[in-house]
């Protein structure tokens, strides 16, 4: 059995309700608005149901700082990565939460990577790292993920061109090897891939292993899916294994890993809800909707139990080829924005004229 | 920069030649038929009421009731158009500068229309019938005097504009207003702006508890049409409902299922975007010491209060959101009325209690005051302003 995708769907939710129950009711004590959230929307504090435990849509941790720990406590901040203009997540970690996502990370990708330290290729740069006490999405996944590697080595330099030189003489060393190759999907394409083909650079990375995150908005535009994606990235650098993973900063252990037959697997300790787009009551294996996550991890704020805008479908449960247990799914991208009507040019932010 | 009107000549052209044509009387016998051929068309086209709505206002008796009234008004003074008016609308083509610019039109100026920019690609629907009218022959001179164009923040055209024009009006809200602001306007210009408002209802419980079922739906029709039209964010569309009377939790209960019934027999068209949105706008605001409780539903979310501070007017998303807040006498609520507060519309509310509660208002707040279902009717007076007024100009002679 494959830990942590080794508990069938019926035992794992029991297990996975009660934390979760213990978290809300946790959440409630301790963040005062999370408890006015509840009580003033009679939301049900002890679930009978794992689809019953409360939710909070992700945009809320845009809109407000939700913590369940004194300040003094906190030791990291993460962030969101939104584009310029727009307002960024903030998550509140204390060192409890902050040592069991980096623990709960490496049972996540043990799976797949292991239980040596790869040599390792961050394709990225190394400046993403700078202000270590508040994080990016990019810095916060750069962070957590080197720790299943060593010998580190960032492809971009700081003016996001490609080390090339670095690069070859890095493959060299380790050729025979497996090599950790990791990064943000836009970025792999953008700064790596498209520069080594439009250069047409020499640069070879077989036998590693590609892990890679954060959603696939940007690269729709150019249409590029999935199967495309791996398919180019493989006749051009001669990467034999490619994972996607799927996650959000604001719910810290919810890392959802491809798996050898291109679906995406809840760990024991999270799982995904899917819901109807307009009701939000959970809708059926196969069927397409928003994504809930939960996840058993968050305890310095109260981010178990989340309403994403994603859109999602679970092909199964309990019986992915692959042989691991659990949902299995697959991410569709973003809701489409909201386009209602109105005498107004600014949407959000109230009344119009 | 995309001129949609006149066809075929560039920007400076078409405004140098603009300004060299002459303006018209008031209510001059020939735009009448322009209106009436725009009515003709716009009262067809079921499938957008607002548009048809527009039509019905723009039948020929209507404005003849319109000029009675101008003329009544104005009496034996000599009025004149202004000149050259400036529209600039919002980016989501919206009925309501359509009334402002057909005022302009009847007022005897002409028009220079700034559409926006994200209109490029479809040209509004309402636009498109207006081009097609503009090339018959019987409305040739109309056409010499209007000017309809789009172009990017980063062209100087508001700036050329502005200097030349007799008159500004801003649609689109407070951003807008405040860049547009920026821009110098002709000295002897003036200018209307409408900015971002905020809009309520007010039902007397009482009332609304012993209504009959065919009463109730006819109530919540009305009130359904207020607020879905334009999915309430429209400025006048109702965001905020006051209770009045004893008998709250009954009137509710009957008017929220009725409203229900309502939204779903006219398949209003939800959007998953709109559903997470409200919900979240709800949680956002059960944080508020100010908010009691909140409820969720497919259509809409409710959000109780028991005091209303106005920065609750800045979160509100639109979509089917409504605030509630209880009075047992209309009066008790006139301390929460802000400048931001456009139209109150009513049922089962004396005029006399109307009348007072208007007057204990403290406020710059509340311009309309109409009964539930003519929150959106257009009536020549906006904002506290006239157009027809603002529009001309009064030419003293002794």
């Amino acid at each position: 059995m494959t830990v942590p995708y080794h508990l069938a769907q019926a035992e794992k939710e029991q297990l996975l309700l009660e934390k979760l129950n213990e978290l809300t009711a946790w959440h409630k004590m301790n963040c005062e608005p999370y408890r006015r959230m509840l009580e003033k929307s009679k939301l049900q504090i002890s679930a009978n149901h794992i689809e019953e435990i409360p939710y909070l849509p992700v945009q809320l941790f845009k809109l407000m700082d939700l913590k369940s720990v004194p300040q003094e406590e906190i030791v990291k901040v993460l962030t969101s990565s939104g584009t310029t203009g727009q307002q960024v997540s903030k998550i509140y970690l204390d060192k409890e939460t902050s040592i069991v996502q980096t623990k709960t990370l490496v049972e996540v990708m043990k799976p797949i990577l292991g239980g040596k330290r790869l040599p390792m290729i961050i394709l990225d740069t190394k400046s993403v790292l700078k202000d270590r006490k508040s994080f990016s999405a990019r810095g916060a996944g750069i962070l957590g993920f080197s720790n299943f590697g060593r010998k580190h080595f960032y492809a971009l330099n700081d003016d996001m061109t490609l080390d090339v030189e670095g690069l070859q003489t890095y493959l060299k060393e380790y050729e025979g090897q497996r090599i950790l190759l990791f990064g943000f999907t836009f970025m792999i394409w953008q700064y790596i891939y498209k520069k080594i083909r439009d250069k047409d650079i020499a640069l070879h990375f077989a036998n590693s292993v590609l892990i890679h995150g954060g959603g696939w908005k940007k690269l729709k535009d150019e249409a590029v899916d999935a199967r495309t994606f791996n398919r180019l990235l493989q006749e051009q650098l001669g990467i034999q294994e490619v994972h996607n993973y799927y996650g959000m900063v604001e719910q810290v252990g919810s890392i959802f890993v491809e798996c050898s037959e291109g679906y995406l697997h809840a760990p024991s300790y999270a799982d995904v809800i899917i819901r109807d787009t307009i009701t939000f009551k959970p809708v059926a294996v196969g069927e397409q909707g928003l994504i809930q996550v939960v996840s058993e991890l968050p305890k310095s704020y109260p981010g178990h139990s989340l309403l994403t805008e994603d859109l999602g479908t679970v092909h199964g449960i309990d019986d992915c080829p692959c042989g691991w247990k659990g949902k299995y799914f697959s991410v569709a991208g973003r809701i489409p924005k909201a386009e209602l009507r109105g005498c107004s040019d600014t949407f959000q932010g109230g009344g119009q004229g | 920069m995309k001129l949609f009107w006149p066809l075929q000549k560039s920007f400076n052209e078409a405004l140098d030649d603009l300004q060299k044509t002459p303006t018209n009387r008031p209510f001059d016998k020939h735009i009448i038929p322009f209106t009436q051929a725009l009515s003709k068309r716009f009262v067809h086209m079921r499938q957008q009421p607002e548009i048809v709505a527009l039509g019905y206002w723009l039948r020929k008796a209507n404005i003849k009731q319109m000029q009675e009234e101008f003329e009544r008004q104005h009496g034996d003074s000599f009025v004149r158009a202004r000149g050259t008016v400036f529209h600039i609308a919002p980016s989501n083509v919206d009925t309501i500068f359509v009334y402002s610019w057909m005022l302009s039109l009847l007022a005897g100026n002409r028009n220079i229309l700034r559409i926006s920019s994200k209109e490029q690609n479809g040209l509004n629907v309402l636009l498109q019938v207006i081009l097609e009218e503009f090339v018959k022959p019987e409305f040739e001179s109309i056409a010499r005097q209007t000017l309809i164009c789009t172009y990017g923040h980063e062209e100087q055209a508001t700036e050329q504009i502005s200097a030349v024009c007799h008159t500004r009006v801003i649609w689109g809200g407070d951003a807008t207003v405040e860049a547009i602001r920026r821009i110098p306007l002709a000295p002897l210009a003036n200018e209307l702006a409408f900015p971002d408002r905020f809009s309520l209802a007010t039902l007397n419980s009482d009332v609304v508890a012993s209504l009959e079922d065919g009463e109730l739906a006819a109530l919540v029709e009305r009130f359904y049409n207020d607020v879905f039209w334009f999915d309430q964010m429209a400025c006048s569309s109702p965001r905020l409902v006051i209770w009045t009377g004893k008998q709250q939790t009954e009137a509710k209960a009957h008017f929220w299922s009725a409203l229900d019934k309502v939204i779903k027999s006219k398949q209003y068209e939800l959007f998953a975007a709109t559903q997470v949105l409200k919900y979240t706008t709800a949680l956002q605001l059960a944080v508020e010491e100010q908010v009691s409780h909140i409820s969720s539903d497919i259509y809409y979310s409710r959000v109780q209060f028991e005091h209303i501070e106005p920065n609750v007017r800045e979160v509100h998303c639109g979509g089917g959101l409504f605030y509630e807040y209880d009075v047992e006498n209309l009066m008790d609520a006139s301390s929460i009325i802000c400048d931001k507060d456009q139209t109150l519309a009513y049922f089962g509310i004396e005029k006399q209690e109307l009348q007072a509660f208007i007057e204990a208002v403290s406020s710059r707040g509340l311009d309309r005051i109409v009964p539930i279902g003519q929150a959106l009717d257009f009536d020549g007076a906006w904002d506290g302003q006239s157009f027809l007024t603002s529009f001309t100009r009064k030419v003293v002679m002794r």
